[in-house]
């Protein structure tokens, strides 16, 4: 593979080295997610059908109530909005050969941040939606590039740090929710509600942020593949000493990417915030940035794809309560169900490790995340 | 390059423990099968005992008059988790049963869905809903407003200004209390009891702290007992400070803790458990529920817990919302002490009957707890 290529966009999540072949080496880049997904809902079909409900049958019901009718549709969009942004967030980390395991702290940090500019603040529409959102924003890049830092100048592993630093996010906003930016006079652990001009509307029957969300995803294909920056973020994934002989400053890159992905776990945060809780809850926002992970590898780290595959993940965990109402059937089948595809398309990705330690020692010019 | 993939392998791997983490109700499959299981075993009976009445055999037309439907929406949790959620879902099936009624639940896996959760059994007709925790009653209260033919019954939801179609389960705190205090009050050997209580800011947990206090002083007036509340920010989530403060008590000489707020007073419980003569000369009391259940680790010095029937509240609401006679604004269950579990035996026998004679007299309101006057000091 040689490193000139910006458009190249697998990256290692499909066979890095073409002349060697192996196990899947010859098969284009779609194959792997579309049958990992199949074989995940064939194994979740089979859990459904073992508790007595036919799986065809409790599947339809899945789609059908989430695609199916408006109010549905417009929960999938809604749902699936911060999942392409923390898709997205992990996508561009893992271009740069980042793994950031931290889009959900990334995310808590913008959905405080953008709950706190939407109430604090009185100020016209025009400015105040843009505001809470930069907010957001940069609470999440700020956020990430503590990990950013720490493995630009301390070669501290990205994988480790972003993963304590969700932990520490997570008691953080519990403590901004109950102190600081505490509701005064009732119970409960939450942020007032976000004023009038800070609330993201709906485009007739699209929720701006989902636009949005669409509309960065756009950008990045494009920033990715088809600009120098993108180009330096590519390169420094691939191998990193190459990039610094070709004088690209991996560790400005590195900073620059972390912090970038935070940004974008953050707005995803800041448009749930804004579009559509109102406020921030502690027990708001569960999991966005975890499911981030499962998105960007099954679009094997390409931004436009990560929209689709974001669109999945909204609609199965919207259609989850349907399921449960309709069939009986535990809403945490979808776990299930995503907690398989994230097996087998990281599967490979271990195979090929376990198959070129004993076989190939071939010397390669690059190294992408995963090989 | 190979470590770097080791890195990666080790991430993928953290990764799935953390995915495990998220959901902490990961019992799915296992229980599913059960849950189904039990839900046929409760129907068949249903049609076994009362063959004569016409039992409403799955919510395809709960429109019609002779067909009864009842749903449930659970808060974030599943309906066995020896809480909120399970207390109430057992309390709808026994209506269920006695009505020949349908009835089914949802679970929910995100605080966003709780609306679309309600309505899914409001626009297929549902006769009565039950939402389960405070934390729903925002959302109860707008799908009232938006389906005004259905009844609501919100548990543990306190209304401000009554909605003719809800009715709000709540408590009498300071009856549990009184009960639990009583109990305390003649089990003390040094006549020193303790409490860690979240804040008083909020009336049901000041209603349990005086109540308590009232119950133990009536029941030996020797006794010293301190009422320590927390401050109001994150009173409920703050087990180190409920761990702290009961060790400080029973440092202080205080053999029996009442620790009732929530992860702060499950703090607190789990602390006690840990003192070397936890069960025998040492032991706490919990809330709410029968904590010897939510708070296995607190079990061995889990005197009772001060006890919010809510099963038999639950139950009584749905069959009075069927029979066309919900209360609207505020219901109040009944309360109680739970069973004494591990702790029986250190319980004397005229203690126990002394206790029944209190309790019975909590229920017939002969006895004077001293709330709710005592929200005013």
């Amino acid at each position: 593979m040689s490193v000139t290529d910006p458009s190249k966009t697998d990256l290692g999540f499909s066979d890095p080295d073409p002349q060697r072949g192996g196990p899947l080496g010859r098969l284009p880049s779609i194959v792997l997610p579309i049958a990992s997904v199949l074989i995940a809902f064939a194994v979740g079909g089979l859990l459904i059908w073992l508790q007595g409900v036919n799986p065809f049958y409790a599947y339809w019901v899945m789609f059908s109530t989430a695609l199916g009718t408006p109010e549905g549709l417009l929960r999938v969009m809604e749902k699936s909005t911060p999942l392409i942004l923390t898709g997205l967030a992990v996508t561009v980390g893992l271009r740069a050969g980042l793994f950031n395991i931290g889009a959900q702290g990334q995310l808590l940090a913008g959905a405080i941040g953008a709950a706190w500019a939407g109430y604090a603040f009185t100020m016209p529409l025009a400015f105040h939606i843009p505001f809470a959102m930069a907010f957001g924003m940069l609470c999440g890049a700020a956020w990430a590039s503590i990990a950013g830092v720490l493995r630009a100048y301390r070669s501290v592993s990205e994988v480790i740090t972003t993963i304590m630093l969700n932990s520490i996010a997570i008691a953080l906003v519990d403590y901004l929710a109950s102190k600081p930016f505490k509701e005064p006079d009732q119970p409960i652990s939450r942020t007032p509600e976000i004023a009038e001009t800070a609330a993201l509307p709906n485009f007739g029957a699209i929720p701006t942020g989902f636009v949005l969300a669409i509309l960065v995803a756009l950008f990045f294909g494009w920033f990715l593949m088809r600009t120098t920056s993108g180009f330096r973020f590519n390169t420094v994934g691939l191998n990193s000493n190459a990039a610094r002989y070709a004088g690209i400053s991996v560790k400005r890159t590195i900073i620059l990417a972390m912090a970038v992905s935070g940004a974008l776990a953050g707005l995803g945060g800041a448009i749930e915030t804004l579009g559509v809780t109102g406020r921030f809850e502690p027990a708001f926002n569960a999991g966005l940035g975890f499911d981030g992970i499962t998105i960007a590898l099954l679009a094997r780290a390409n931004p436009i794809a990560a929209i689709p595959a974001a669109i999945l993940v909204g609609t199965l965990r919207s259609g989850a309560a349907a399921l449960q109402f309709e069939t009986g059937i535990e809403p945490e089948v979808v776990d299930v169900i995503l907690a398989l595809t994230l097996l087998f398309v990281a599967a490979p990705i271990v195979g090929r490790f376990l198959f070129r330690k004993r076989n190939i020692k071939t010397t390669r010019v690059t190294s992408g995340w995963g090989s | 390059m190979h470590r770097k993939l080791l890195v990666a392998t080790i991430a993928a791997g953290a990764l799935l423990l953390a995915g495990c983490s998220s959901s902490t109700d990961e019992t799915a499959t296992e229980t599913a099968t059960e849950t189904v299981a039990e839900e046929t075993a409760v129907e068949e009976e249903v049609v076994a005992e009362d063959a004569a009445a016409a039992v409403t055999a799955d919510d395809s037309n709960c429109a019609a008059p002779e067909n009864y439907c009842i749903g449930l929406v659970t808060d974030t949790g599943k309906v066995d988790d020896k809480s909120f959620n399970q207390a109430a879902w057992e309390g709808t099936l026994l209506a269920a049963e006695k009505l020949g009624a349908f009835t089914k639940y949802v679970e929910t896996t995100d605080p966003k869905d709780y609306a679309n959760n309600i309505s899914q059994f409001a626009t297929k007709n549902y006769d009565t809903i039950v939402t389960v925790g405070f934390l729903m009653a925002e959302a109860t209260t707008a799908a009232a407003a938006e389906f005004p033919n259905v009844n609501f019954i919100g548990v543990d939801q306190f209304q401000g200004a009554p909605i003719p179609n809800v009715a709000g389960l709540v408590f009498a705190e300071d009856k549990a209390g009184y009960a639990a205090g009583y109990l305390a009050g003649l089990m003390t050997k040094t006549n020193k009891i303790g409490t860690a209580l979240g804040t008083d800011t909020v009336p049901p947990v000041k209603l349990f702290g005086e109540g308590f206090k009232k119950g133990a002083l009536d029941a030996n007036p020797e006794a010293e007992v301190t009422l320590v509340y927390h401050e109001p920010n994150n009173a409920f989530n703050d087990p180190e400070w409920g761990a702290a403060e009961s060790r400080k008590q029973l440092d202080q000489g205080a053999d029996i803790i009442f620790a009732a707020g929530g992860n702060t007073g499950n703090g607190g419980l789990i602390e006690i458990a840990k003192d070397p003569g936890a069960g025998t000369t040492v032991f706490c009391i919990g809330v709410d529920i029968d904590q010897y259940f939510t708070v296995p680790q607190a079990q061995k010095c889990l005197l009772t817990s001060a006890e919010k029937k809510l099963v038999a509240g639950t139950e009584e609401l749905v069959l009075l919302s069927a029979d066309g006679a919900l209360p609207s604004g505020n219901f109040f269950g009944q309360t109680g002490i739970a069973p004494f579990h591990d702790t029986e035996a250190a319980v004397p026998a005229d203690v126990q009957a002394k206790l029944a004679e209190i309790l019975e007299g909590l229920q017939a309101g002969t006895i004077d707890t001293g709330c709710p006057a005592c929200l005013d000091n």
